[in-house]
């Protein structure tokens, strides 16, 4: 009513000054076709749910992968908490769903040993995480470094390529077997000049310490886009 | 100091810390989730999506909206003025424009305020002319009408859609676009490169992204941003560091001659002293102060609460009127 009145009451005045005032009376052309046009982009992103991507190595409960991609808003304050910055934004190239989530790079030279050492063994990434997009069940035991012990909480599992690996070429390599603290990985031919190291898959919490460790696109002219052990996360 | 330049310190030094906090590894959070360790005060609409996506109730995002709606219905959307990355860089791109395009810009909107202002007191005369009219018969200073904050407007359709679709796909979609997030995200994809050599196609990407968003599509803030249309829900509410206007003062109905320079500087497009030809109303109020630094008769101040206003038409002091013949012809 108010409106009508005023609208009448206006002396008529300049055709541009008119339109911009009915435009608040109603949605305008342009904010439809700014609201349509978001609606559709954002459902088009939300479909990026079905395209996926690859698997990645996952911060400690993370391995939920589905419940991770909901929960996670990006607010990067995982990245921040790990006490050995192991946790780095998932890139594009992996695909855009999980772009600037976070996976963990062992490449980085370090490892995750569940906040053992750090945090007496509370994941500290978990602990910071506002939204419960990382997010450990009631009760868990993490992996003990001191004890061997493997431990429920798994990131995925070491594997080797032979055909990267120094110790296949024997060179006498053990540096991954030196770097396991869960007894993951054994050594043929132990004691003999040239050991060669295997994993052994159910006792590997994927901690990335052996990937941490390895020698294998540093030392020696190994073509290769990858170290010679590397953590596959679970489901791959 | 005026106020925009403390803006801007304000906002970049915040900024500085928390980019500061993501490279050293300090735990000070982002934008999207600031706090120190456990204690998150979490962006509310990535509380909100997150909430929908997982469909359960998270307690530090339902503590976080909580504390976010407490905050903009105390201080509106001071948020988007005092601390927004993107109004940073909005600084960056006016910085980089010509100044024969500044200029455009600035004699555009000059020209468009004025215009208003001008036929706003235009139709006051026959109000005046009316000896028997009591007061005046028009909308020339807003004062007569209620302030009608209940319309929503395209940024409304935008967080539906978000909304929507993150309940449809089950993950917070806007996330992944949203203006701040990539802001942060261009500080550690940049930092990544250099420090650990990471090279990716985000480093281009994630700052087209944002160039995208702020700079090709026209006014992100009042046309686009979500988040802004989810405070412009509580804002409407707020009453607390409202800018009013002192009618005594003003040069349009004291004087009765056409200024609208508060209209003229709002960055967010609120027409203080014609609020009904502003694109948005004091719902959107920043509390950035740019309107009571503009004031060219210090006729806006920001007080704690706004006087109350009288029911029914306000009635302009006679004299006042008196001065509007020799100025308008």
């Amino acid at each position: 009513m108010a409106e009508e009145k005023k609208e009448a009451a206006a002396v008529p005045g300049d055709g541009a000054v008119e339109s911009k005032r009915a435009e608040r009376g109603g949605i305008s052309r342009r904010g439809l076709f700014i609201g349509v046009g978001s609606t559709v982009a954002l459902l088009g992103l939300g479909g990026l749910r079905y395209a996926g991507h690859n698997p990645l190595n996952r911060p400690p409960g993370g391995t939920d992968e589905a419940h991770l991609v909901s929960g996670c808003i990006r607010c990067e304050r995982c990245y921040e908490a790990c006490p050995r910055k192991v946790i780095v934004p998932a890139k594009i190239e992996d695909g855009l769903l999980g772009m600037r989530s976070p996976m963990l790079d062992f490449n980085t030279g370090n490892y995750c040993d569940f906040c053992y050492e750090e945090n007496g063994g509370v994941p500290q990434c978990v602990a910071v995480c506002p939204t419960e997009a990382l997010e450990l069940p009631a009760s868990y035991t993490v992996g003990n470094p001191e004890t061997g012990e493997t431990g429920d909480i798994v990131i995925g599992t070491a594997e080797i390529d032979p055909r990267t690996c120094l110790a296949y070429r024997l060179t006498g390599c053990r540096d991954c077997y030196d770097a396991c603290k869960y007894g993951a990985i054994e050594l043929k031919d132990e004691g003999g000049a040239n050991p060669i190291p295997y994993v052994i898959e159910d006792r590997c919490n994927g901690c990335g310490a052996c990937q941490a460790v390895c020698l294998s696109l540093s030392s020696g002219s190994i073509k290769s886009n990858e170290r010679a052990i590397v953590v596959r996360p679970i489901e791959a | 100091m005026k106020t925009k330049n403390l803006r801007t310190i304000i906002a970049a030094a915040v900024f500085a810390v928390m980019a500061g906090g993501l490279i050293a590894g300090v735990s000070t959070g982002t934008l999207s989730g600031f706090g120190w360790d456990t204690i998150a005060a979490l962006c509310p609409l990535g509380a909100l999506g997150t909430m929908i996506a997982t469909k359960t109730m998270i307690p530090r995002a339902v503590i976080s909206l909580v504390a976010m709606a407490a905050l903009v219905l105390l201080v509106g959307r001071a948020f988007c003025a005092w601390l927004c990355p993107t109004t940073l860089i909005y600084r960056i791109r006016d910085y980089f424009r010509s100044p024969k395009k500044r200029k455009a810009l600035a004699e555009q909107k000059n020209a468009e305020i004025k215009a208003i202002s001008q036929q706003e007191l235009d139709s006051l005369k026959p109000a005046k002319d009316a000896k028997d009219a009591k007061g005046h018969a028009c909308g020339a200073c807003g004062k007569c009408q209620p302030v009608k904050h209940g319309k929503l407007d395209s940024r409304h359709a935008v967080l539906g859609g978000a909304l929507l679709s993150t309940a449809v796909f089950g993950f917070p979609v806007f996330c992944l676009v949203c203006p701040v997030g990539l802001t942060f995200a261009t500080v550690l994809v940049l930092w990544r490169a250099f420090s650990a050599g990471d090279a990716t196609i985000g480093i281009i990407l994630i700052p087209a992204m944002l160039i995208v968003e702020l700079v090709f599509l026209r006014k992100w803030c009042t046309h686009f941003c979500p988040l802004s249309a989810l405070m412009n829900l509580v804002g409407r509410f707020s009453r607390t560091f409202v800018p009013v206007i002192n009618d005594e003062k003003c040069l349009e109905t004291a004087k009765g001659a056409s200024c609208s320079k508060c209209a003229e500087v709002c960055q967010f497009d609120i027409n203080l002293r014609h609020p009904e030809f502003g694109e948005l109303t004091t719902a959107d109020c920043t509390r950035c102060r740019a309107c009571v630094d503009a004031c060219p008769t210090k006729a806006i101040t920001m007080p704690v609460f706004a006087p109350s206003k009288k029911k029914g038409a306000v009635e302009v002091l006679e004299p006042s009127l008196e001065d509007l013949e020799p100025k308008l012809d």
